[in-house]
């Protein structure tokens, strides 16, 4: 029992972080970002090409790895999705080709061989009788700090007062003088920060390849729709939800069915509650 | 004069050139394709170690007094692309023989477009006992396929079997065992054969868990098997992320050593790439630094100056074909596919893992207690990531030792 609700952590914990990139981007500019595993796994591959052929010390590496993803989701939203924003069917297009080029690229660069992201927390330790990784614990626990940042900056902030505003009524916050475009490019760089910390907080524990951003896009997709497209507290209680949801699955019945999860809550959602549990409108 | 002159030099050229024609023919290289997946070390390996024979082989002056020349494609993990890259070796470039392999989904779904091209084909990568047993099946037409290796699943079942009594039984004297193994063809085919064959040697399987190729978090699995009361959890794996099993066993700590059939395992950098998470870990190796046959170590050495990286299953298999193949030609003087057949089940090769000789389905004979042919090395994973050959025990280099946090 004990052991779910650790795991379950765990595993809610990063689709939290990759979810709440995922719909804060969606809730602002109305992107539905298919490259968002794209950052996910350009972290942790920063990370794992820092230390491995750089020889840096891996804060550092996690740290500029992190910090040129988020350069990187500025390039895609300036260079790429801005000028087809109109469109959302051009959008999806063109940041799913993003995501294929790259893969692509990490395929040339990398090769298809798993990859290895050193951690930060080697030792082991023993909560109530469960055994837990260190890596596993700290990815937990910084999650929960950089969602309780992201919550603080939006609630708190000149910044944030002006991304809620923009995300109200973009035609409105322009007439007030609030720049969109940039607290778009600003919103694009948050969500690929959170997304590329998770790849740098799980590629330890987790799989390093090519097509590594999959698996990710779906379950951020999934949580989305079932907390409501754009809604930050609906997608953190899903990836609670489904964090555990899968955990119990694969305790109880098998592993081999804790993938069915989510795509079966996407498909229940969409049939019975399109907007999610906290969306005002149907996304699609 | 002249006119006549240049008449005269054209038709000396033109009985020159008709001259000259079976001459070229006779020089014509014989092609060998090489259908693998490029980017995985299973390919890259095949494709180096063929490099190696057929440089060698040149270089003493070729077969029947041809040069042989390698031409690549890459098969991926992918069964249509597997069937594109056959057509294209044997439509578009006209090989004389196929060497390669490595998926045995899709092996087995170029099958029929081997046959077709009626283009001989050994291959050195897939075990799934599925593709050998249609040369049984329908010998006319698949009589081209060979398997120079690995040992195909069953016969895998039977040596794992063998090393759960003698050795997980008999010497480490643990008879609770788990049986993990991912969701894939051979692995569905082998599993039944090894359950049954660890209970009949007196094991007691407490748990038998398949999961999916892409499960990334093995806590839920893990959890099962300790709760299940085994102490040996025996795995197959070998699509699967095996960094990512090793790393969570050894991030969790988990109570209880594992070994099995790892094919990521078999990677000379498997070890060092996860960063030294998989010691203490048991797995199988088709051959391994050692001196198995005369050319185990010469080739070993050779392949590690030649591309500074240790060889891994598909290399002996892909080396050794090139020669089995060159050979049959040479006895049969013609690289005629029918000819060349009747050859190749004469085969009888001292290899890197072993002798090779195929039994009546094309498939390369398993070794025995008297017979040298390949067989499973189970081989630790120890400090520096360092590999010492624990099972068979005739071949022992130093004795089992158990991961640190476990104590016995």
């Amino acid at each position: 029992m004990l052991e779910i609700l650790i795991h379950g952590a765990v595993s809610s914990a990063i689709y939290a972080m990759l979810a709440v990139g995922f719909t804060l981007i969606f809730g602002v500019a109305r992107v539905l970002n298919l490259a968002h595993g794209s950052f996910y796994a350009l972290g942790a591959y920063g990370a794992y090409y820092f230390t491995s052929h750089l020889h840096m010390p891996l804060l550092p590496a996690a740290l500029l790895a992190i910090g040129l993803v988020a350069l990187f989701g500025v390039f895609v939203e300036k260079v790429l999705v801005r000028p087809m924003r109109r469109s959302q069917l051009a959008v999806l297009m063109i940041t799913l080709a993003v995501a294929l080029v790259v893969e692509q690229a990490l395929f040339l660069t990398f090769g298809s061989e798993y990859r290895n992201v050193p951690e930060f927390v080697s030792r082991k330790f023993t909560i109530g009788g469960v055994d837990v990784g260190g890596q596993r614990l700290l990815a937990l626990g910084v999650s929960v700090v950089l969602i309780g940042l992201l919550w603080l900056f939006i609630q708190r902030t000149r910044l944030g007062s002006a991304i809620l505003a923009v995300s109200q009524d973009p035609e409105a916050a322009s007439y007030m003088g609030i720049p969109s475009d940039r607290i778009f490019s600003i919103v694009m760089a948050l969500s690929a920060a959170l997304a590329a910390a998770a790849g740098v907080l799980a590629g330890p524990f987790l799989t390093v390849q090519p097509t590594m951003w999959l698996l990710p896009i779906v379950k951020a997709f999934a949580i989305v729709i079932v907390g409501g497209l754009g809604s930050i507290p609906g997608s953190i209680l899903a990836a609670l939800m489904l964090g555990y949801a899968e955990t119990i699955v694969g305790y109880t019945i098998s592993t081999s069915w804790t993938e069915i999860v989510s795509v079966a809550a996407t498909l229940l959602m969409l049939v019975f509650r399109p907007a999610g549990m906290f969306g005002k409108r149907a996304a699609f | 004069m002249m006119k006549k002159l240049s008449v005269l030099f054209s038709a000396v050229c033109v009985a020159a050139g008709i001259a000259a024609t079976p001459a070229t023919a006779q020089t014509k290289p014989i092609l060998i394709g090489v259908p693998t997946s490029m980017q995985l070390q299973v390919g890259r390996d095949t494709q180096d170690a063929i490099k190696m024979a057929v440089d060698d082989i040149n270089a003493k002056g070729g077969v029947l007094g041809r040069k042989l020349e390698m031409v690549v494609a890459d098969e991926t993990e992918n069964p249509e692309t597997g069937i594109s890259a056959i057509k294209k070796l044997t439509a578009d470039e006209k090989v004389d023989v196929l060497i390669g392999g490595y998926t045995s989904g899709v092996t087995l779904a170029q099958l029929p477009h081997i046959s077709r091209a009626k283009t001989i084909y050994l291959g050195v990568g897939a075990a799934s006992p599925s593709i050998t047993a249609k040369v049984k099946q329908d010998y006319d037409d698949y009589k081209y396929i060979f398997r120079v290796g690995p040992l195909n699943s069953a016969i895998q079942a039977g040596q794992l079997t063998d090393f759960i009594s003698n050795f997980v039984k008999g010497e480490l004297g643990i008879s609770k065992i788990a049986i993990v193994g991912e969701n894939a063809k051979w692995v569905q085919d082998l599993v039944p054969l090894l359950k049954k064959g660890a209970t009949a040697a007196g094991a007691d399987v407490r748990v038998t868990e398949m999961f999916d190729a892409q499960t990334s978090d093995f806590s839920p699995l893990f959890s099962k098997v300790k709760d299940s009361g085994a102490q040996y959890m025996v795995v197959i794996l070998s699509h699967a992320s095996s960094d990512v099993f090793a790393k969570q066993w050894y991030d969790a700590r988990f109570p209880m050593p594992y070994g099995g059939i790892d094919v990521k395992s078999m990677d000379g950098d498997f070890c060092k790439r996860i960063g030294g998470k998989s010691i203490g870990e048991l797995a199988v190796n088709f051959a391994t630094r050692a001196p198995l046959t005369p050319k185990t170590i010469p080739f070993w050495d050779e392949f590690v100056k030649r591309t500074s990286r240790q060889p891994v299953y598909t290399a002996f298999g892909a080396n050794d074909a090139v020669y089995i193949y060159a050979q049959a030609v040479e006895r049969a003087k013609t690289t005629n596919a029918d000819a060349v057949i009747k050859e190749l089940e004469k085969t009888n090769y001292v290899g890197i893992p072993g002798i090779i000789q195929f039994d009546a389905t094309h498939d390369v004979k398993p070794g025995s207690a008297t017979y040298k042919g390949p067989a499973l090395i189970f081989a630790q994973w120890r400090e520096n990531c360092d590999r010492e050959v624990i099972y068979p025990k005739t071949m022992r280099t130093a004795e089992f030792v158990y991961p640190p946090w476990i104590k016995k």
